[in-house]
């Protein structure tokens, strides 16, 4: 299989794209939890599904369980977005926005419906204003858990995800003085990366 | 004398964005900054009588670039242009002396409207 690549140009690009999108997750996001959110610039890094693991390891730094859901897009760019999260940040955010039932007998359900809201919220605002800042309208399957506590590798097992490309989308929240980190991954076919290039330099070019 | 003005953003998407975006008879001298470091200098060479000014940058961020000019003479017209739209946002970089803020992706319109709103193009 060829590397999947993006140039300088095109990095660029997708990185001030994400940029935008994340600002609007962000606002949607400081709604739901009443708080304002700090954010940084997303970092973004084409790799091959088999390395996927290893390359959100070094990128940021999580190397026990994690909550990951699973949603898919299709349009001619077409995949599969995961929102992964520590399962001890899910946790710590859960407490953070002094949810009522936290520490009542309902936690583990709170927890996961806390983690479906951040998820279908960022999947919904990164990945729609993303492929409409490509000219394309993405429609969504419905959201699925894939674990609630499982490590890297098992989230990027051969046979669980068809895809070929993992496009790692770092997305970094803090609010108030706790950080909260969620993590964004596109898994797409190659043939989806391509049509993704040719829209970027589409975009360059147009200006 | 045509208006020198900066466009400080590190993404060559939003500074190609932001200057199809000017008026195209705005009579102006525009340089371009890469990060917060290139936007104040600048500002001290003289180029800078307007600086559209990213949020978001590496070694600097907009923020540490409006509490530098703070420190100078802030002979400045700082209008921020950033994704990150929460009212507080917004607040807080006007705490920090900017005049104005802009809403990625910018639009000529949205432009026009502050350039005008400011006396900053007839």
């Amino acid at each position: 299989m060829p590397e999947p690549f993006l140039n300088e140009d095109q990095r660029d690009a997708l990185q001030e794209v994400a940029n935008l999108a994340m600002g609007q997750a962000a606002t949607r996001l400081a709604r739901l939890l009443d708080s304002f959110i700090e954010l940084s610039v997303p970092r973004v890094k084409l790799v091959a599904v088999s390395e996927a693991a290893d390359a959100l390891r070094e990128m940021t730094g999580i190397d026990d369980t994690v909550s990951a859901v699973r949603q898919g897009f299709r349009s001619d760019i077409k995949g599969e977005a995961l929102v992964i999260c520590r399962s001890d940040g899910v946790q710590q955010l859960c407490s953070l926005v002094n949810d009522p039932y936290a520490r009542s007998s309902y936690e583990s359900v709170s927890q996961k419906e806390l983690m479906f809201d951040v998820a279908n919220l960022l999947t919904g605002a990164c990945v729609s204003s993303i492929l409409d800042q490509l000219g394309r309208t993405p429609v969504f399957s419905a959201p699925g858990l894939l674990g609630d506590a499982m490590t890297l590798d098992e989230v990027f097992q051969p046979g669980v995800l068809q895809w070929e490309v993992a496009l790692l989308v770092e997305v970094n929240f803090a609010l108030e003085d706790q950080s909260f980190r969620a993590h964004l991954v596109m898994l797409m076919a190659e043939e989806s990366i391509r049509h993704m290039n040719g829209a970027l330099d589409e975009l360059l070019s147009s200006l | 004398m045509s208006l020198p003005i900066v466009i400080a953003d590190d993404s060559l998407l939003a500074r190609k964005v932001l200057t199809k975006a000017l008026p195209p008879d705005w009579d102006v001298d525009v340089s371009y900054a890469s990060s917060g470091r290139e936007a104040l200098g600048l500002y001290r060479e003289g180029r800078a009588s307007v600086m559209f000014l990213d949020l978001t940058m590496p070694d600097m961020t907009g923020y540490q670039v409006l509490e530098a000019l703070q420190h100078e003479d802030l002979n400045t017209f700082v209008i921020v242009v950033s994704a990150d739209v929460q009212p507080m946002a917004q607040s807080r970089v006007r705490s920090l002396g900017a005049a104005a803020f802009l809403a990625k992706p910018v639009t000529p319109e949205a432009l026009l409207h502050t350039l005008k709103e400011y006396g900053l193009y007839a």
